[in-house]
């Protein structure tokens, strides 16, 4: 926690933009982010977006069946309700309001009482 | 008192413009109470009117998640800074106090709910990190008398420090996208994931998670009852629940000084601070609108859990309910 609060005044004094290592230092500079989420985005797309332990407990919320990864379109598929969640970031979107239909005729997604 | 009032005028306004007679009878005789099938038919009617409370505003069900939505989105940036800025840094001695509660074994699952920031599976992590330390040294601490090769056959499996996982769950995206860079800054590469999702509909499956946590998140959720009933689904069956919240406090004295710093220093400090005043006057009201200590622990009691607690701390200003699937 200390060290968080020190480096944060170091980069802020330091005004760092080619500190490459994102780990340790790039809180809340809007400068230095853009750099680092290039490297970001480039560690998304070499790793999976979420590790398999994770895609073993999620389900689908309204019919609590197991989804299927989609690795082109980076969606988690429900065949049987035939929605798609997207996955934004490798952070999965599960909220039924937010999943795309796939083309077929099945009932939405969006659930009235909510 | 207020509610059962509106709901026995509208109940009697419907039914007189039903024209139904013999419901008159049984009306006169039981005022106030909700009575069988016509109490249902009467609900299901007003489903569309049923509102809930947003701050001290009143606002249809449909409305508060949205703007419970649009709140958090707003303070996401500045969340960490206001909490600490709000409570005088006190909230991490809650938190702290909710792991050593916690006690979390080294293998354990965590749900942590209304998670946002990640607050809570930081230290869980941390917490089972050390935990897996004090007894990695307490075994060699004991083989002292041992060969070389006894005491390298004690240590424990490579893969075994990694067996202890957290799901940060939330419904708002912002909070998450703050919370993984917190991580990723902090060199967290595994044992986390973020996952958008619903309190009150859990993309998970039934017993899933050792230990449920849901800090400061349980009185922004519009139906409590459906998060509890879905905390208990995906607990195992001797699994934890953990709910960390404003509540009431008991003392007068006190109450009287968190009331006056609750309505005249807090909003000033988030629109100072986060430029936001409405979030954190929304922020004090929706602790004023939540259920104190014993109703909650009723509730909680209601979804099924067992040996249901609470410990306030700060003298009520938050408390920490307990509870197992048995």
């Amino acid at each position: 926690m200390l060290r968080n609060v020190l480096s944060r005044l170091v980069t802020e004094s330091v005004r760092v933009h080619h500190h490459v290592n994102p780990a340790p230092f790039k809180l809340t500079l809007t400068a230095c982010r853009g750099s680092v989420r290039n490297f970001a985005e480039v560690k998304d797309e070499v790793q999976t977006p979420f590790n398999s332990t994770l895609l073993e407990v999620l389900v689908c919320p309204l019919s609590k069946k197991p989804l299927r990864y989609d690795a082109d379109t980076n969606e988690l598929i429900n065949e049987e309700l035939g929605i798609a969640y997207p996955i934004v970031d490798g952070i999965p979107n599960m909220i039924p309001q937010e999943a795309r239909l796939l083309q077929k005729e099945e009932p939405s997604p969006s659930k009235p009482a909510e | 008192m207020a509610a059962s009032v509106r709901l026995l005028f509208r109940r009697i306004s419907r039914l007189s413009h039903r024209n139904i007679n013999s419901t008159a009878d049984s009306f006169s005789r039981r005022p106030g109470c909700c009575f069988g099938p016509f109490s249902s038919r009467c609900i299901s009617d007003a489903a569309e009117d049923r509102n809930t409370h947003f701050g001290f505003e009143t606002v249809p069900e449909a409305e508060k998640a949205k703007r419970v939505y649009k709140v958090f989105e707003n303070v996401a940036e500045k969340y960490d800074i206001m909490n600490d800025a709000m409570s005088l840094g006190i909230h991490r001695l809650w938190k702290d106090m909710l792991l050593h509660v916690m006690h979390p074994q080294p293998g354990a699952r965590l749900l942590d709910v209304a998670g946002g920031t990640g607050d809570i599976s930081f230290r869980f992590l941390d917490y089972v990190y050390h935990q897996q330390e004090r007894q990695k040294r307490r075994a060699l601490g004991s083989s002292q008398t041992l060969s070389w090769q006894d005491i390298s056959e004690k240590y424990p499996a490579e893969d075994a420090p990694h067996e202890s996982s957290s799901v940060v769950c939330d419904i708002n995206k912002e909070m998450l996208k703050v919370g993984k860079q917190r991580a990723d800054s902090m060199g967290i590469t595994s044992g986390l994931s973020w996952v958008v999702g619903d309190a009150e509909e859990l993309p998970f499956d039934d017993d899933q998670f050792d230990i449920y946590t849901i800090a400061f998140g349980i009185r922004n959720v519009t139906h409590i009852d459906q998060a509890l009933q879905e905390a208990f689904r995906v607990l195992k069956p001797g699994g934890r629940f953990m709910c960390l919240e404003f509540s009431k406090v008991t003392n007068p004295v006190l109450a009287r000084l968190y009331d006056a710093y609750s309505f005249q220093v807090i909003p000033v400090l988030g629109e100072v601070i986060a430029g936001d005043w409405k979030s954190y006057q929304y922020l004090v009201e929706s602790i004023r609108n939540f259920p104190d200590q014993e109703e909650f622990k009723g509730m909680i009691e209601d979804a099924g859990f067992c040996s249901v607690q609470y410990f306030n701390f700060t003298g009520g200003v938050v408390a920490l309910h307990s509870g197992f699937k048995l």
